[in-house]
């Protein structure tokens, strides 16, 4: 038998094979530092002024500053862009004391006309901001008056405001930017005064930042070490399974959203590490529509929340990582005071409640009711474990005695579309934010996002009310907690977890931390291990 | 077709473009009126196809982007993935069907026969899973674990691809020369003490080559369809991942924009293969 | 000459299949929908064969998951069989300008790659188990068509129906008395290959996620579900991958078999 063919294919082959291997995953140690971070969503845009994603905030946080800043550790305000600042009595006017040594990446001076134009940009109806346009609130006018000076006056008492000015999405670009390219091609030149550089941006592909030089002020929040790094290379990983794998293949050096099961592994291994971190804002919840039979009976809301082990689910999508929710805030979130009481998980008393409201066993084990079945249409997005918890409640809810259609939405755009076109008993979504005002778009009667059809004047008017106590956080706390009552005594909302974001990075990059919102890390503060 | 199919069943894409708050209600009327909507189908789909001719796909409705773009820069991992896949598969291919036709051990040949029999009819998702669970398995606690996922990048996905092609490869190259084998003029090319090895093996495997040569463009342009799952798998960016992503997002100029492609690139695989065989045999040549 | 896996091994395995999806209501012994033990346990006693992510069990998963593979890609294959087979019949008795009319359409629509004429049709009509059948039996018609077709004529032109064509009768009655059952043999075995087409479709198509709820169990979707997990807990793909290549297999197989049997037929109807 001549093996000399198949010995020389067999080698061919293994050429082939080890080019192939060899080709990637490896790479030359670069001249500057350079770190690579992975992003899980691919957002539609990044203009942090008309987008409203949380993902482009992550790198785009540190390309812009931001009139005030917020201390990652007490979320109290400091200097930023504006060295001073004062808020009238009545709470209707803040008047912004600018620096006067800060220019943008492209050279133009930083001053008063800037934040103008920054809020004019955001807030043209023509552009669509659909995030920043909001975190205004009753903003009625800006004015320049002087070059370093610009005064912000209200309609309304906001008590939010600063926190707004605080996040990237008000972070100021140059206006001659903003100019020259326009809102649609802005997202791919973006100019700001942060201590990185825009420099590209391929969607679905990667995002680079590289230092900016000339950064020579700092607000009080960033540590500055010796070496920071000099570029950042931003990836998109948005299967969930892809995020570990690339971090131990050293395609990233740090990723967020890592799945729980792959983070726990992390602890066992000695080149990398693990941050939980607590994101404030709602917890992963299911919203019950009130307008849609049979959600539209608050007993059998009761029963629907009684029947879900809450407990279990939690710990068996998302391990021990996630504190479970009880109520309409999370528990890091500023207006959170204790937790609601929601009804305990105790599926007899469910169908108790059930049994004595009317609904009685029908074939195949369905409950009906005069003569109508128990049909639950449930709808869950995509994202973020929501698949698996929705499965996890649809199994809670058949037990019950129910027939559930579960609907995964594949992205926001088909949720919203679902949501409008009704029909919908439960349904999920919830944002993030260190300011509880976020409450007020879900519960208020007039709300984007009230998505449970809920109209109730007293709960309008606790929203209103805390949203312009500027000045008294117990007394806002004490608003919040009156809200969450409305919120759990109508079960409104099926809490389940508390977000808590599992990033894992190799050990090499030392100083990671992130600021008061959870999300965004403070890149300006890492180095690299010697 | 592509055109009609995603049209008229498809729903109104502007509708959806609203219900993501991405437009206004008149935004969306002008919108319409921009993207031809408004129109009557059949002008729509002269329309589409003039702007095919001119290279333009219309924009994405997800992003906004031109969809040329869009497209084009998914391009490059796809391409990757194919090539190296092509490589593999004609290796592969050759590999198993020559193993087949000439070994002289029967067991050995059965062997390379079964496993292109498996390659023509696994699944990919199968075998490219298998091949995870596989090289995870065996190498896990080993020090190159690191490698290892770098292995799965590119190597492993283009493995499995190729695999999967190199069936119908393998199959045609050991019938082929099984058949030439039997020959005359190779009996007699033997009997005359011809060097036994790879002379003989050339020439005996010289007639068999072009359908084999056909049978990989046409592979070729079958190839795409396996990057659709292979990058699923493998989570691989390119244009397999984002006409998964296009479709559940209904972004339906990208998906359009990627199936035309792949009907051409298909196209193009059976003309060129009819060529290549042209080529190749002059017999066909005669005939054609 | 290559050895042939006896066609035993197929048939039992498909057997079986099908035994265990039919009575898969008896056989489970927990409600697949249902945790019913930690996530991604081993094998144990309560699970045979271990349990998924969510803490469900995958016999009872798998069995079910069969039904709903089974059932799915033989109501796709349903739908090409008609489909393509009425298109083709038409073609072939029909002839002119009808004949050339379902030919170009036929032939434009195989311009894509039948995956991704597929995908292309759920993304029109929407993700869910109805799309994908759908997607996946409208997909495989053209092809179907074309090959009906070319047994269609063939026999058409058989000594005996020519005769009574030209004898007058009417073409309809023609082709369901006469075409139809004398093309049975060579149709079988297309249509086998077809099926084992359809299957595959279904099973990739479930396995990209087009296939609408998670929970409700299926061999593609789970395969798909499973590979999140591979490295920590290998059973929970493991077992669709494996019931998967073995039916595929075992389909392919017979395939063949019909075909190579109605092959030796054709050529033992010649010789007489």
């Amino acid at each position: 038998m001549n093996k000399t063919p198949l010995r020389l294919s067999g080698l061919i082959m293994t050429a082939v094979l080890g080019a192939l291997a060899f080709g990637c995953g490896s790479s030359e140690p670069p001249a500057e530092s350079v770190v690579t971070y992975g992003l899980t969503l691919s957002p539609t845009g990044i203009d942090p002024h008309l987008n409203a994603s949380l993902e482009l905030g992550i790198p785009l946080s540190s390309v812009y500053d931001t009139l005030v800043f917020q201390d990652p550790e007490s979320g109290a305000f400091v200097p930023g862009l504006a060295e001073t600042w004062e808020i009238s009595e009545d709470g209707l006017e803040y008047t912004f004391s600018l620096r006067r040594d800060v220019r943008f990446h492209d050279g133009t001076p930083f001053n008063a006309q800037a934040v103008v134009a920054n809020l004019d940009y955001i807030l043209n109806p023509d552009n669509h901001s659909q995030r920043a346009a909001f975190m205004l609130g009753s903003l009625e006018e800006v004015t320049a008056v002087d070059d370093h000076t610009v005064r912000l006056r209200l309609a309304e008492p906001y008590a939010p405001l600063l926190d707004s000015l605080s996040q990237v999405y008000l972070g100021m670009a140059s206006p001659a930017a903003l100019d020259q390219w326009g809102p649609a091609e802005y997202q791919f030149h973006q100019v700001g005064t942060g201590p990185y550089r825009f420099v590209e941006y391929i969607p679905d592909d990667h995002l680079t930042l590289a230092r900016n030089q000339a950064y020579d002020w700092a607000p009080s929040i960033y540590k500055q070490p010796e070496a920071p790094i000099d570029s950042f290379v931003f990836k998109f990983y948005v299967d969930p399974a892809t995020r570990m794998l690339a971090l131990q293949a050293g395609q990233v050096d740090i990723i967020g959203e890592l799945p729980p099961r792959d983070a726990a592994r992390i602890d066992q291994s000695q080149e990398f590490d693990l941050i939980p971190v607590t994101i404030p804002g709602q917890p992963l919840q299911l919203m019950f529509n009130t307008r849609q039979p049979p959600t539209d009976d608050l007993q059998l809301r009761r029963s629907l929340i009684m029947s879900v082990d809450r407990r279990t689910i939690v710990k068996t999508v998302f391990g021990d990582y996630s504190p479970v929710a009880s109520g309409p805030l999370a528990a890091g979130t500023d207006g959170f005071g204790s937790d609601p009481a929601l009804p305990d998980y105790d599926v007899e008393q469910a169908l108790n409640i059930l049994a004595e409201a009317g609904w009685v066993a029908g074939d195949e084990g369905v409950l009906s009711r005069d003569g109508v079945p128990l049909e639950l249409k449930v709808v869950v997005p995509a994202w973020g474990s929501n698949p698996e918890v929705g499965q996890l409640i649809e199994a809670a809810w058949r037990n019950l005695g129910a027939r559930v259609e579960l609907t995964i939405a594949p992205g926001f755009g088909q949720l919203k579309e679902l949501q409008a076109a009704g029909g919908y008993n439960a349904i999920a979504y919830y944002t993030f934010g260190a300011d509880p005002d976020l409450l007020r778009s879900f519960f208020r009667s007039d709300g984007l996002y009230n998505w449970t059809g809920y109209e109730d004047p007293q709960l309008d008017l606790l929203l209103d009310r805390a949203s312009q106590v500027t000045d008294d956080p117990d007394e806002r706390r004490r608003l919040y907690g009156a809200v969450s009552e409305i919120v759990t005594d109508e079960a409104l909302i099926l809490p389940i977890r508390d977000y808590v974001d599992l990033v894992g990075f190799n050990r090499r990059v030392q100083g990671l931390h992130f600021g008061y919102q959870g999300w965004f890390p403070l890149l300006i503060d890492l180095s690299l291990a010697r | 077709m592509t055109f009609f199919a995603l049209r008229a069943t498809g729903g109104d894409p502007v509708a959806n473009l609203l219900a993501q708050g991405l437009a206004s209600p008149d935004q969306a009327a002008t919108l319409r009126h921009t993207l031809g909507l408004d129109l009557p189908l059949w002008t729509q789909y002269i329309r589409f196809l003039v702007g095919l001719l001119r290279g333009d796909l219309g924009v994405s409705l997800y992003t906004s982007r031109n969809v040329s773009i869009v497209i084009g820069e998914q391009i490059p991992p796809t391409a990757a993935l194919a090539s190296a896949g092509l490589a593999v598969a004609l290796i592969l291919g050759l590999l198993l069907g020559v193993t087949a036709a000439w070994s002289r051990r029967k067991s050995v040949g059965d062997l390379a026969s079964v496993l292109s029999s498996l390659a023509l009819t696994l699944p990919v998702a199968v075998t490219g899973v298998a091949s995870i669970v596989i090289l995870n398995v065996f190498f896990h606690n080993s020090p190159g674990a690191p490698s290892v996922a770098g292995l799965q990048q590119l190597a492993l996905p283009a493995l499995v691809l190729g695999f999967a092609s190199s069936g119908g490869i393998a199959r045609l190259v050991q019938t082929g020369l099984a058949e030439s084998l039997a020959r005359p003029y190779v009996l007699a090319a033997k009997a005359r003490g011809f060097a036994v090895g790879f002379r003989l093996l050339w020439h005996a495997l010289r007639p068999a080559l072009p359908p084999v040569v056909s049978l990989t463009a046409l592979e070729a342009s079958f190839l795409f369809s396996g990057t659709v799952v292979t990058e699923t798998v493998f989570s691989r960016p390119g244009l397999g991942r984002l006409l998964v992503a296009s479709i559940l997002r209904g972004d339906f100029p990208v998906a359009q924009g990627i199936v035309v492609l792949a009907a051409l690139l298909y196209t193009a695989g059976h003309v060129l293969a009819d060529l290549l065989a042209l080529a190749i045999d002059p017999r066909l040549r005669r005939q054609a | 000459m290559r050895r042939r896996v006896p066609i035993a091994l197929p048939g039992v395995w498909l057997s079986l299949v099908v035994a265990l999806s039919l009575f898969a209501p008896i056989l489970a012994g927990h409600n697949p929908l249902q945790p019913v033990a930690d996530p991604l346990s081993p094998p144990s006693a309560g699970a045979p064969l271990g349990t998924d992510s969510l803490g469900r069990d995958l016999w009872s998963r798998m069995l079910f998951g069969g039904r709903l593979s089974l059932g799915a890609s033989v109501l796709a294959v349903s739908l090409t069989i008609l489909a393509g087979g009425v298109a083709g019949l038409a073609a072939a008795m029909a002839g002119g300008w009808a004949d050339r009319a379902i030919v170009w359409i036929a032939n434009s629509a195989l311009a894509i790659p039948g995956l991704l004429l597929a995908m292309l049709l759920v993304a029109a009509i929407g993700p869910g188990f109805p799309a994908v059948v759908l997607a996946v039996g409208v997909g495989g018609a053209p092809g179907f068509a074309r090959l009906a077709r070319s047994v269609f004529l063939q026999v058409k032109q058989g000594g005996f129906i020519a005769a009574t064509a030209a004898l007058g009768a009417d073409p309809l009655w023609i082709a369901i008395r006469h075409v139809l059952p004398n093309s049975r043999p060579q149709l079988v075995s297309i249509m086998a290959t077809h099926y084992a087409w359809a299957l595959m479709g279904t099973i990739t198509l479930t396995f990209l996620g087009l296939g609408g709820d998670p929970s409700v169990p299926e061999w593609g979707a789970m395969l798909n579900a499973g590979r999140v997990d591979l490295i920590g807990a290998p059973w929970a793909a493991l077992w669709p991958a494996l019931a998967i290549s073995l039916t595929v297999l075992s389909v392919h197989a017979i395939a063949d078999a019909i075909g190579r049997s109605s092959a030796t037929a054709r050529r033992s109807e010649l010789e007489t």
